[in-house]
């Protein structure tokens, strides 16, 4: 036993308890963490394609979001109502169906898309609607006046839109974004239901292949735990980068 | 802290330890427990055809369902259903949220390493199909092809083994999804019971799907948990009447078109 594992598996076993528990019903299971450790590299190639997926979710949809939310501020009529349209289909329906329609009736439309780009569309999708939505309630958030003065200095829309609405615009809602996205990472696991093969998926077969299915999620537990962690405070980096630090200097 | 609290600490500390390390040396046994509350929970999958389907009522039905039902007349036992996915079947029972799990589960030495086979109660082979238009005929020709499968069946057990390497397996979390993949053409072939094969292709006439290759036989029978050897001997003893008198063969028949092939034991 490398010596990593040796220090891990002593803590494991240095906790009361761990080794053996006793389930309500009196039901007997023993815990075996060895196979967590011996199947380490497959756990951790899903949550790689989890963290990639959310990254990637996050940042073209941040992109869609500001569209979206630009369109329904300062768009034509028309544009706005395919917009809410969008805002509302997306918010009111379940995130596994619209998983299931991107990927098993594109094909039907002659669109070739793979599991993880059906599921990164998805994740794009729903993201879009749920950001465009916050983003629109920061945008409210600034004080028309302000924007007045904008158009008044002969700002065009766009250049009123870029510098003067949307920075503060998310900074107030900064906050609701993260924890729409930290959602959305963790919503991530259903789209193992289309064979995308991210932490879950891997959780899944691992435990269904190995038959110790709560080593297995409480370890996926505690990675998709780290995760969020992880990513509220790269968030809060950026934050504090751009909101506050950027703005001193 | 006065000498009286501190004894006061150190009993309760002592009671608590009691209560959580106590555990009765002549616990009762599941079999014991089922027939002192004449309740028999059995964990099934109905999303399985023909072991486990829903009717028209959204009702459990199947050969599974049909089996488990008699077996728990049999017990004098009222069946409380737990519906679970086929990733559900063996962490159902090992939670405890079920009794007996019968749900066409196969025979594996991987499996009996985690949960106790009862005697077999039926058999099941499963196979590659997959639309006229691909072509299969070998495993060889699996190469380069989407193959999908659904997770904690004996096709995930089987198919990997046989298929040579460059085949893309494709993993599903139900059959459900496995064959709308098929339906839909993200997989070119899919892996399944036999059973499940046929309903599937008669369901859909104009996909033209074709069985392809046999990947193994085996069978399958009720798991139990480890160490609830009273409840595997009485389910035993159950299946061993069954068989004899005729009414596995004839659940087996009603649901599946064909006969139940001898059941080993052991």
């Amino acid at each position: 036993m490398p010596p990593a594992r040796r220090a891990a598996q002593g803590l494991i076993d240095a906790v009361p308890g761990t080794a053996k528990r006793t389930f309500g019903s009196g039901v007997h299971y023993v815990f075996h963490f060895n196979v967590v450790w011996d199947h380490w590299r497959d756990l951790a190639g899903g949550a790689w394609l989890t963290i990639r997926l959310s990254s990637l979710a996050l940042v073209i949809g941040m992109a869609l979001a500001t569209v979206c939310a630009y369109a329904k501020a300062a768009g034509p009529g028309a544009l706005r109502l395919i917009v809410a349209a969008y805002v509302e289909v997306i918010r009111n329906t379940p995130f596994l169906v619209q998983i299931f329609i991107i990927y098993f009736s594109l094909p039907a439309l002659g669109i070739a898309v793979g599991a993880n780009e059906a599921a990164l569309a998805a994740m794009v999708v729903n993201f879009g609607a749920y950001g465009t939505e916050i983003l629109r309630a920061g945008i409210e958030s600034v004080p028309h006046g302000q924007i007045d003065a904008a158009r008044a200095l002969g700002l065009t829309r766009l250049q009123t839109f870029r510098h003067v609405v949307l920075f503060p615009a998310l900074k107030t809602v900064f906050p609701a974004l993260a924890s729409q996205f930290i959602l959305l990472m963790l919503a991530s696991s259903v789209v193992s239901a289309i064979s995308a093969v991210e932490l879950t998926a891997v959780t899944n077969s691992l435990q269904s292949t190995t038959f110790r299915p709560f080593e297995f999620y409480f370890f996926a537990t505690a990675l998709y735990l780290a995760m969020a962690l992880g990513f509220r405070a790269v968030l809060g980096g950026i934050y504090w980068r751009v909101f506050v630090r950027g703005r001193r200097s | 802290m006065s000498k009286h609290l501190k004894h006061c600490a150190r009993a309760m500390l002592v009671a608590a330890s009691a209560l959580l390390l106590a555990h009765p040396a002549s616990a009762e046994s599941t079999l014991d427990k089922i027939l002192s509350a004449k309740k028999l929970r059995v964990a099934i999958d109905v999303a399985n055809p023909p072991f486990g389907v829903l009717d028209k009522n959204g009702q459990p039905d199947g050969s599974d369902v049909a089996v488990a039902r008699a077996l728990a007349k049999d017990l004098g036992a009222e069946i409380e259903f737990v519906q679970v996915p086929s990733t559900g079947r063996i962490p159902a029972l090992l939670a405890g949220r079920a009794d007996v799990t019968i749900a066409s589960i196969s025979v594996t030495t991987d499996r009996a390493k985690a949960v106790m086979f009862c005697n077999p109660n039926g058999a099941l082979s499963i196979t590659i199909f997959g639309p006229q238009s691909v072509h299969i005929k070998t495993p060889a020709d699996l190469v380069g092809k989407r193959v999908g499968i659904t997770r904690a069946t004996l096709e995930e057990a089987t198919v990997p083994k046989m298929a040579p390497e460059g085949t893309k397996i494709v993993w599903f979390d139900d059959l459900a999804s496995t064959v709308q993949a098929l339906l839909s053409g993200q997989v070119d072939a899919a892996a399944m019971t036999a059973f499940a094969e046929k309903t599937v292709s008669d369901a859909n006439p104009g996909k033209h799907l074709e069985n392809k290759l046999l990947v193994t036989t085996a069978f399958y029978g009720p798991i139990v948990r480890p160490s609830d050897f009273e409840l595997r001997q009485w389910i035993n003893t159950w299946i061993f009447i069954n068989t004899q008198n005729g009414t596995l063969a004839a659940i087996y028949k009603k649901y599946t078109g064909v006969d139940l092939p001898p059941l080993p034991t052991f």
